[in-house]
C-alpha cells in the first residue's frame, strides 16, 4: 500500500484513491530511524532495566506504604497520648527512609540522579526530636510519594506488565496445542479483544498466525508503555523525593545573604584601606608641614621665609590631593552621578572610560536604587576591565529593559580569553560583582573566546 | 642642636608620610640611618646601620595588620637599648598592653597625628631614644576610662588626675610642669600626693614611675 517513488515521494492508496505524500530526505531518514529503533528496542538493555526497576521499587513502595500506613493509622488513633505522637513521628521518619531507598534504586537502575534532600536535623531532647520529625517536610513528601506510587504501580501492573506477559503468551500460543497449554493470555489483550479469542479450538492456521503477529505487536509496544509508567515515576521521584524546593530556596537565599554581607564587609575594608593609606596619610603629612611652618614662623628674628613658603606650598598641594582622593573614595561608596538617574550615570562612565565607549540606554521606568547601584558598579568594573586587560579599541555598553529584567551588555573588540575567576583587578573585582548580582537573584554570563570579542551580560530583576 | 645627633630609622609604608618624617627630622638635626617601607627592609637597615631609635608604622605590608607591632617586639628582644616609637593611625589598647608587658624603657606608642605638633613629637622621640617612655594621651585616656580603680582615682583632685595622666604618658616632672604651666616643685608635691593616695611605691626613675602607674590602671 505504501510504495516509495524515486523522488522520495510516498504514494498512499486509500480506498482506491491514490494520495501522494511528499517526504523530504530528512523526514524519510527520521522515519527509518524511528522504525529501526522500535524494532530494536525489546532487544536492548533499557526496557529490561526499567522492568526490573518497576518490580523492585514497586515492591519497596508497597512495603513502605504498608508500614507507614499502619504506623500512621496507629499513631493517629493514639494521638491523644504522647505514645501516639511518637509512633506518628516514627512513621514520618520511616517514610523518609523508604523514599531514600526508592531514590537510590532510581539512581542505580535508571541512572536518574536525583539529589539527596537535606538531612534530618533533630532538635535537642525527645520533644525536639518529636517536633522536628512531625514537621519534617522531606518525610511528609515521601509519604505523599508512597501514596501516589502504590496505585501507580498497581495500574502499571494491569497495563504495562500485562502487555509484556501477553506478548510472550501470544507468541507461544500457536505452539502450545489447541487445548489450552502454555501460559494464558489474561491481561490487556483480554480487555482489547473481549470474548477470549485466544483459546484455540480449531479456528485454523490463520487464527493462530494472527495471534502470533499480535504477540509481535505487543512485544514492540510493551517497552514504550512501560517506559511511560517509569517516566511518570521519575517525575514523582524528582518532585517528591528530591531536595525540598522551599528548603533549597531558603538555602540559596542564605548563601546570597552571606555573599552580600561578605561583599559589603569587603567593601568597607577596601574603603577603610583607601582612607587609611590615602587620605589619612595625606592629612597627617599636611598637618606635619603646617606644624613645621608654624614653628619656623615663631622665631620672628630668624624666619627662613623661603623654607616656610616651601612648606606651605607642599601643604597646599597635599590638601588639594587629599580632597581629590576623598572625592574618589566617596564616589566608590555611592556614585553621586546616580542621583541624576542610571542613564546619566552610565553616560558619565562611558565618557570617562579609557577605551572609546558607545552607550545605548532604553529604560521605561527608573529601577530601584539598589538595582541602579549594582548596574552602575557592574558597568564601572567591566569598563575598567576592558581598559586594563582586553587590549580593546572600542567598547559597547547597552542597558535595556526586557520585560521584568534589566539587561546590561558590555562588549569589547579585544583579545578575549577572559575567565570569570581571573577577571577583575582584585579579588573584589568580577567575583565581587557576581556575588552582588546573585544577591538580587540576577545573572552574570561571560562569553570570551580566545581572540575576542568579550561579551558580558548582566540580567537584573526590576521587580524584586 | 644636640651635641651628638640622634640616629633614627624609619619604617613607614606611606611614601608621602615617610618623606615628610625624613624632612622634619633632618630639619631638626637628626641623622636618618634608613627610611624604608616594610619590616624586612628595616631589619636589614638596622643590622647595617644601627640607630638609637626606630620609628615603626604598625600597619605595613604584607598583611597590613599588626606587622609593625610584631617587628617592634622582635627588635626589642634582639637589640638591647634600641628605642622604639610605634606610630599608628589609631590606638589599640591591647597593642599598648603587649608593648609594655614587662618593660617600659625606650618605648613609645603615638598617634600619627602627633607629628603636627612638631615640638611635642620630637620631645617624645628623644625621650624614647634615651630609654624613656612616650604613650599617646589617647592610650592614657583609654586606660583611665577602662580602669576598675575608679574608687581609688576618685580620691584624687582634678589637678592630681591631670598629673597622673601626664605621668602615664611618660613625661618628666619638668615636662609636666611646663604642660600645666606650674612650677616643678608644685608637680613634685602632686606626684608625692598621688603616690601616697594610691599607695604606690615611690620611684625617682621616670620610666619605673610610668610602669607603676600603668600597672595600677591595668589591675
Amino acid at each position: 500500500m505504501v510504495e516509495q517513488a524515486e523522488d522520495s515521494e510516498v504514494r498512499v492508496r486509500v480506498g482506491g484513491r491514490e494520495m501522494s505524500l511528499a517526504l523530504s530526505e530528512e523526514q524519510l531518514t527520521a522515519l527509518k530511524a524511528a522504525t529501526r529503533r522500535i524494532l530494536r528496542e525489546p532487544f536492548t538493555g533499557r526496557p529490561w532495566a526499567e522492568l526490573a526497576f518497576y518490580f523492585v521499587s514497586g515492591g519497596v513502595a508497597v512495603l513502605g506504604l504498608a508500614f507507614v500506613g499502619v504506623t500512621m493509622v496507629t499513631g493517629v488513633a493514639l494521638a491523644i497520648t504522647f505514645f501516639g505522637l511518637g509512633i506518628l513521628a516514627l512513621s514520618v521518619r520511616s517514610a523518609r527512609g523508604f523514599g531514600g531507598w526508592n531514590r537510590g534504586l532510581a539512581r542505580a537502575m535508571l541512572g536518574e540522579d536525583v539529589e539527596d534532600p537535606e538531612p534530618f536535623v533533630g532538635r535537642h531532647g525527645f520533644l525536639g526530636w518529636l517536633q522536628s520529625s512531625l514537621r519534617d517536610r522531606v518525610g511528609w513528601r515521601a509519604v505523599g510519594y508512597l501514596a501516589l506510587k502504590v496505585p501507580w504501580t498497581v495500574l502499571g501492573f494491569l497495563v504495562a506488565v500485562s502487555l509484556w506477559w501477553d506478548a510472550f503468551a501470544c507468541l507461544l500460543r500457536p505452539f502450545s496445542g489447541s487445548n489450552g497449554g502454555g501460559p494464558p493470555v489474561w491481561g490487556l489483550a483480554r480487555v482489547v479483544f473481549p470474548g477470549n479469542p485466544f483459546v484455540f479450538d480449531g479456528q485454523g492456521f490463520f487464527h493462530g498466525l494472527a495471534v502470533f503477529v499480535l504477540g509481535f505487536v505487543f512485544l514492540f509496544a510493551a517497552p514504550w508503555v512501560m517506559r511511560g509508567f517509569v517516566n511518570v515515576d521519575r517525575l514523582m521521584i524528582r518532585g517528591l523525593l528530591g531536595p525540598d524546593p522551599m528548603a533549597t530556596r531558603v538555602r540559596t537565599l542564605e548563601q546570597a545573604r552571606t555573599q552580600t554581607v561578605d561583599a559589603s564587609a569587603a567593601t568597607l575594608r577596601r574603603i577603610e584601606r583607601d582612607l587609611h593609606d590615602g587620605t589619612q596619610a595625606q592629612l597627617v603629612a599636611l598637618a606635619m608641614r603646617l606644624g613645621m611652618a608654624k614653628e619656623k614662623l615663631e622665631d620672628a628674628d630668624t624666619v627662613d621665609l623661603v623654607r616656610v613658603r616651601e612648606l606651605v606650598d607642599e601643604a597646599h598641594r597635599g590638601a588639594k590631593e587629599a580632597i581629590a582622593e576623598l572625592r574618589d573614595i566617596a564616589r566608590g561608596i555611592h556614585p553621586p552621578a546616580l542621583d541624576i538617574g542610571l542613564e546619566g550615570a552610565l553616560a558619565t562612565l562611558a565618557a570617562r572610560s579609557a577605551v572609546p565607549t558607545d552607550l545605548t540606554v532604553d529604560l521605561r521606568a527608573r529601577p530601584t536604587p539598589a538595582i541602579e547601584a549594582i548596574a552602575y558598579f557592574c558597568v564601572a568594573e567591566l569598563l575598567a576591565n576592558v581598559a586594563q586587560h582586553a587590549h580593546a579599541s572600542r567598547a559597547i555598553v547597552s542597558c535595556a529593559q526586557q520585560g521584568t529584567w534589566l539587561r546590561l551588555v558590555v562588549r569589547d573588540d579585544g583579545r578575549g580569553g577572559a575567565e570569570l575567576s581571573r577577571l577583575g583587578s582584585t579579588s573584589s573585582g568580577l567575583a565581587g560583582l557576581t556575588d552582588r548580582v546573585h544577591a538580587v537573584d540576577g545573572r552574570l554570563t561571560l562569553v570570551s573566546p580566545g581572540g575576542g570579542p568579550t561579551v558580558v551580560t548582566v540580567d537584573l530583576p526590576l521587580a524584586p | 642642636m644636640m651635641p651628638c645627633a640622634l640616629r633614627v630609622a624609619i619604617a613607614e609604608d606611606s611614601a608621602i608620610l615617610r618623606d615628610g618624617l625624613v624632612q622634619l627630622l633632618v630639619d631638626r638635626g637628626f641623622v636618618i640611618t634608613g627610611a624604608v617601607g616594610d619590616p624586612a627592609a628595616l631589619r636589614s637597615s638596622i643590622a647595617q646601620n644601627p640607630p638609637d631609635v626606630a620609628v615603626i608604622d604598625i600597619r605595613m605590608p604584607p598583611t597590613f595588620t599588626d606587622e609593625g607591632l610584631r617587628l617592634a617586639l622582635e627588635l626589642r628582644a634582639r637589640h638591647e637599648g634600641l628605642g622604639i616609637l610605634l606610630f599608628s593611625q589609631y590606638i589599640e589598647t591591647r597593642y599598648a598592653a603587649d608593648l609594655l608587658a614587662d618593660d617600659a624603657t625606650g618605648i613609645g606608642y603615638l598617634l600619627k597625628d602627633r607629628v603636627a605638633d612638631v615640638k611635642d613629637f620630637v620631645e617624645a622621640l628623644e625621650r624614647v631614644a634615651i630609654g624613656g617612655t612616650a604613650l599617646d594621651p589617647e592610650v592614657v585616656t583609654q586606660l583611665l576610662g577602662a580602669t576598675r580603680r575608679t574608687d581609688s582615682l576618685s580620691v584624687l583632685t582634678t589637678r592630681e588626675r591631670e598629673v597622673l595622666a601626664l605621668m602615664a604618658e611618660g613625661r618628666s616632672n619638668g615636662a609636666i610642669a611646663s604642660a600645666l604651666v606650674v612650677s616643678e616643685g608644685a608637680v613634685e608635691k602632686h606626684v608625692a600626693n598621688i603616690f601616697a593616695k594610691l599607695d604606690l611605691p615611690v620611684s625617682e626613675n621616670d620610666h619605673r614611675r610610668v610602669l607603676a602607674v600603668l600597672r595600677f590602671l591595668e589591675s
